[in-house]
């Protein structure tokens, strides 16, 4: 007798476990569209959708349309479908992360026909080239220098220009940008028609003229990062030394690095306050001080 | 005499007259708040929590400036309770603070706090009793601007409008906690996935760095230290806003959230999907309005944000996830369907421990190679923040860098990745970028004082002071009516404080001269220095603490005195502060066993902040393996913790063979079977976190021993060795399965090769 129920006993376990792994308990069934157009957003979505024995998803590639099972009692749609959305595909209750989105290889990005239109600027729409800084006061008074800069000062306005182009390259840790920014450099330094500048700009620029385009030179020709900084740290004393003669139409931040090249630390001019460290780039953005303020 | 004393009553009775028609003259507001226990399920599992008229979060309480709020508790709970208003400008006696400013309310009974409202802006309110912030007793505080307010500001103060307060849910009992942070256990970090194993180390080829990190005797580091099952938003993990006070919201619309941090120990990220945040307040205080991408609201900090709904047929996610990125809440503004933000990737927690050893010196305290770091401008843990500094994955491919260890460049030829918004092109929060709407200035004619803290503390511990010295441990700090008390803080701790003082603001001197912003509470980094300065001109004993529960209940707090204040709730302030010094102080007990084949290892303890009386024992099976117990009473000292003498009991039975001497590697033997000793020694901890005890007992035997517990091997696998001078070692190997439960095995030189289960509590 009591073997016999032993036997049942585990033959219900047995069966129990079975019809668990066939099928999902407290099944429901749901049909909701999901974007995509490649066998990829197929693996996708139905990788993401599905979750142990709770959740299965089929997604038909020609109608865009996936047939959700579900365990009604442990998930639901929502659930599943946030989880396919994050992974880059849209449906009808959740849109996927714009970034998740634009991270999908390119073959694999459908149109996203359910996201709205832009109707206002307010959007966030990711600034493709980096010179957005943390507003500040003084970042409202901030104008491009071309601009405010006048007469004698554009022979030194587009070397200084350049000078930031490259700084804002080794900031994003871009070896090869810093390259193309420090060879504009060199054209701008020869450019630069000396019997315009101002007498004490005059005797500076005699002084440094032939280290910055030394360093400049070896920036340009340079594919190591490590290197160009270094001569970029060169640059920028020569370049400051410049600076506080001149004047280039709007305030100057002379900035410091404490821990580049061993601790020895260097510095670099910028027209930020806002501390953006071209020594260490994203390692170490916001490190370093404003050490002095040339206007 | 007789006459002064007539025109005095008489005086007192104008007084009194006045004083109530003034009283008349204002709208009394009053609520009714009844405390219960209650059960939720918020993560799977029935737990306690606290409940304020039946729900959680305590419900919002709305005043208008010139109101008076008169709030009645009753108290249903089976132990005491109390109310702080947290950021509010009232009489001492009202703030709140059990053994500080009032009596802890009794069970069963009711008290009233009743105080004008002279201020405007989002606060907060929370239990100061306890733990009990931890399990529901938070709710938001609304204070409105009058219609005719000259600060009234259109198109911020007018807007749709909703409070949220922002708290964690775990399903452990806060006391346990508290009791784990205290005893080290690491279970949180476990589910975390923030182990930070010598396994991990090496999978990401940082094995350098974990032995420097512990070298540097620094167990791993993270940004928080409690795991949370759940984050919500007013009490829910998601919640559509599609109306705000019946208004449907529509393309365009702008919704102001009054976002207040009422969770325990999290710092939370808040992000929108729908475009830039304008933050318009914090901490109850207008602030010029300024664009950013994501702020951190630290812990009991209040931010007023105003998002804007861009399309129409589109709900947008606006997330707040927790610093250690694991848990999350939303808030869905608009209607229709709904746009994800895409989650906070997983921190880079080598690069942070990297981060950490680079700043660490030998001794324990930081170096901020002369950055001058303050007001979270320079936040060393973006370096763990692969949204900012890379994924972290890519492997160096350039040989040797010139700059130092933490020059490592991880982005290099990787323009592709995060090209776009890496390198701090999305706009973070920081304090300098708060700026009061009008000048904020002191008197000038008030005396000033110069006071100085540094946070101090140690992780291993859990011990949390400033300077050095736990409230039980100083006494309150006397401060003049009138006084302008400027304040420098200095974070010498590795871990970030949110630093709150009750019943005023500070001016926090961010940079804005005569603008600098009104706070009440700030949060100070890691080797961060913050200067704040405010006029004490309320007499009370004022609180003045870290507001991260935890570290407040280990006492680091301190309590301004404004004058000798007369508090009619508390005749007996003297014993109030007693009380107060002992609640921030507890003593903590854990105790393990382990049940193995060989016999029973194991250990019990009781500590509070400096000291530890610890038992230690080895109990064999049989004589010749012997019984030992080892008891040791301990005072740590130093910021540290590394150094702590103790005197010792010992008593050990052991049947010798027939080779029965033992002698130590001085030649000293120990002949008997039976032996009790008493010994005076210390224990200090050694580079690699190995303790080194040494004792001399009372017949003159010498004991060294190195030990090392809890070695990381991997996320749930510890090791452990000891040696000694007896010439026993032990080394073994735990298997975490639980929080109190592990498989162990070990080998020990007087009982041999063991395996079996470790209990701990």
């Amino acid at each position: 007798m009591k073997s016999i129920s032993l036997i049942g006993m585990v033959s219900l376990v047995l069966l129990t476990n079975i019809t668990i792994h066939a099928q999902i308990k407290n099944a429901k069934t749901a049909t909701v569209k999901v974007f995509g157009n490649t066998p990829a957003a197929k693996m996708v979505i139905e990788g993401e959708g599905k979750s142990g024995k709770t959740a299965r998803v089929a997604w038909d590639r020609q109608t865009n349309m996936a047939t959700i099972t579900y365990d009604a009692s442990k998930t639901n749609t929502d659930e599943i479908l946030k989880r396919i959305a994050l992974a880059g595909y849209d449906n009808e209750k959740f849109l996927a992360p714009d970034d998740v989105y634009a991270q999908l290889p390119k073959g694999d990005q459908y149109v996203r026909s359910l996201k709205p239109k832009p109707e206002s600027q307010t959007m966030t729409v990711i600034p493709q080239d980096g010179h957005r800084s943390i507003p500040s006061p003084d970042h409202s008074a901030h104008q491009p220098v071309a601009e405010t800069a006048a007469g004698k000062e554009t022979q030194l306005t587009n070397l200084v220009n350049q000078y930031f182009a490259l700084k804002d390259a080794l900031v994003k840790t871009d070896a090869s940008a810093a390259a193309e920014k420090a060879a504009l450099l060199q054209e701008a330094i020869k450019a630069v028609d000396m019997n315009k500048l101002a007498s004490a700009e005059h005797t500076v620029w005699m002084k440094v003229m032939n280290n910055l385009a030394t360093d400049a030179a070896a920036i340009a020709k340079g594919k190591d990062i490590t290197k160009q900084r270094l001569g970029f740290a060169s640059l920028s004393t020569k370049l400051y030394e410049l600076a506080k003669v001149s004047s280039f139409g709007s305030p100057v931040y002379y900035q410091h690095c404490p821990m580049f090249n061993d601790g020895k630390g260097a510095n670099w001019l910028s027209k930020e306050k806002a501390v953006k460290n071209p020594f260490y780039g994203s390692q170490m953005i916001t490190c370093g001080s404003t050490v002095e303020t040339l206007n | 005499m007789k006459v002064s004393k007539k025109r005095n009553i008489v005086l007192t009775v104008v007084l009194f007259v006045a004083a109530q028609v003034a009283v008349f003259a204002q709208k009394v507001v009053r609520h009714d708040l009844y405390v219960r226990d209650t059960i939720v399920n918020y993560a799977g599992k029935a737990k306690r929590a606290i409940a304020v008229n039946g729900q959680i979060p305590m419900p919002t309480l709305t005043f208008t400036e010139g109101d008076t709020a008169e709030i009645v508790v009753h108290n249903k709970l089976k132990e005491g309770t109390s109310l702080h208003w947290h950021g509010i400008f009232l009489p001492n006696k009202e703030d709140g603070v059990p053994h500080l400013t009032q009596e802890p309310i009794k069970p069963n009974s009711t008290y009233t706090y009743r105080f004008p409202i002279i201020q405007h802006g989002t606060h907060w309110y929370h239990s100061h009793s306890g733990l009990q912030e931890q399990i529901g007793m938070y709710g938001s505080l609304i204070l409105n601007k009058r219609a005719d307010d000259k600060t009234f500001r259109k198109g911020i103060d007018d807007l749709p409008t909703i409070p949220v307060i922002i708290s964690e849910w775990t399903n452990y009992n806060p006391d346990n906690i508290q009791r784990m942070l205290h005893t080290g256990n690491d279970w949180a970090a476990i589910k975390k996935g923030a182990t930070q194993s010598y396994v991990e180390a090496i999978k990401e080829g940082k094995f350098a760095t974990k032995i420097t990190n512990e070298w540097k005797r620094q167990l791993a580091m993270d940004v928080s230290d409690v795991y949370y099952d759940k984050i919500l938003l007013n009490g829910a993990h998601s919640t559509d806003l599609k109306e705000v006070d019946g208004k449907a919201l529509k393309a365009g619309d702008k919704v102001r959230l009054r976002i207040s941090n009422g969770g325990a120990s999290s710092y939370f990220w808040l992000r929108y999907a729908g475009g830039k945040i304008t933050v318009v307040a914090n901490d109850g205080n207008d602030v010029v309005p300024v664009e950013v991408d994501r702020l951190m609201i630290a812990v009991s900090e209040t931010y007023d944000v105003v998002v804007t709904i861009p399309n129409a047929g589109t709900a947008y996610e606006f997330m707040a996830t927790t610093e250690d990125r694991t848990q999350s809440a939303s808030y869905f503004v608009g209607s229709g369907i709904k746009q994800l933000i895409s989650p906070l990737p997983r921190l880079k927690y080598f690069e942070g421990m990297k981060m950490m050893n680079d700043m660490m010196k030998m001794d324990g305290n930081l170096n901020d190679m002369g950055m001058n770091m303050s007001l979270n401008q320079m936040d060393m843990n973006v370096v763990m923040y692969s949204e900012i500094t890379g994924d972290g994955k890519k492997k160096e491919d350039h040989g040797k860098h010139s700059g130092m260890d933490h020059g490592k460049m991880k982005m290099d030829e990787d323009p592709n990745r995060y090209n776009a918004n890496a390198l701090g092109d999305i706009v973070t929060l920081n304090y300098a970028m708060l700026e009061s709407p009008h000048d904020t200035e002191l008197p000038k004619s008030a005396p000033v004082r110069d006071l100085k803290f540094t946070l101090t503390g140690n992780m291993s511990r859990y011990v949390w002071s400033m300077d050095n010295k736990i409230l039980s441990e100083t006494d309150k700090i006397p401060v003049k009516k009138g006084e302008v008390l400027r304040i420098t803080i200095y974070n010498n701790s590795m871990m970030r404080h949110p630093i709150h003082l009750h019943g005023f603001d500070f001016r926090l001197l961010n940079g804005k001269g005569a603008k600098a912003p009104l706070k009440n509470v700030v949060d100070i980094m890691p080797m961060e220095t913050d200067n704040i300065e405010f006029l004490a001109n309320e007499e009370g004993d004022w609180f003045f603490h870290c507001h991260i529960l935890y570290h407040m209940m280990a006492g680091m707090n301190r309590v301004f005195a404004v004058d000798d204040y007369k508090n009619p709730y508390l005749p007996d302030k003297a014993k109030a502060y007693k009380e107060l010094q002992h609640e921030s102080n507890m003593t903590h007990f854990m105790a393990q066993n382990d049940f193995a084949t060989n016999g029973n290892d194991g250990q019990a303890m009781f500590q509070n902040a400096r000291w530890q009386l610890g038992s230690e024992w080895r109990l064999g099976y049989n004589d010749m393996h012997g019984y030992e117990v080892e008891t040791h009473l301990g005072r740590f000292f130093g910021k540290m913790q590394w150094f702590m003498p103790f005197v010792g009991f010992d008593y050990r039975y052991r049947r010798m063979g027939e080779d029965g001497h033992e002698k130590n590697i001085f030649g000293q033997a120990n002949k008997k079977d039976s032996r009790k000793g008493v010994s005076l020694g210390f224990m200090y901890t050694l580079p690699m976190l190995v303790n080194f005890q040494a004792e001399v007992y009372h017949d003159g035997i010498v004991r060294l021993q190195m030990m090392r517990e809890d070695i990381p091997i991997s996320r749930r696998i510890r090791g452990d060795f000891m040696v000694n001078s007896d010439l026993e070692y032990m080394a073994g190997l735990n298997y975490i399965i639980t929080k109190n439960m592990a498989f162990r095995t070990h080998y020990d030189s007087d009982m041999g090769f063991g395996v079996g289960l470790s209990l701990n509590y």
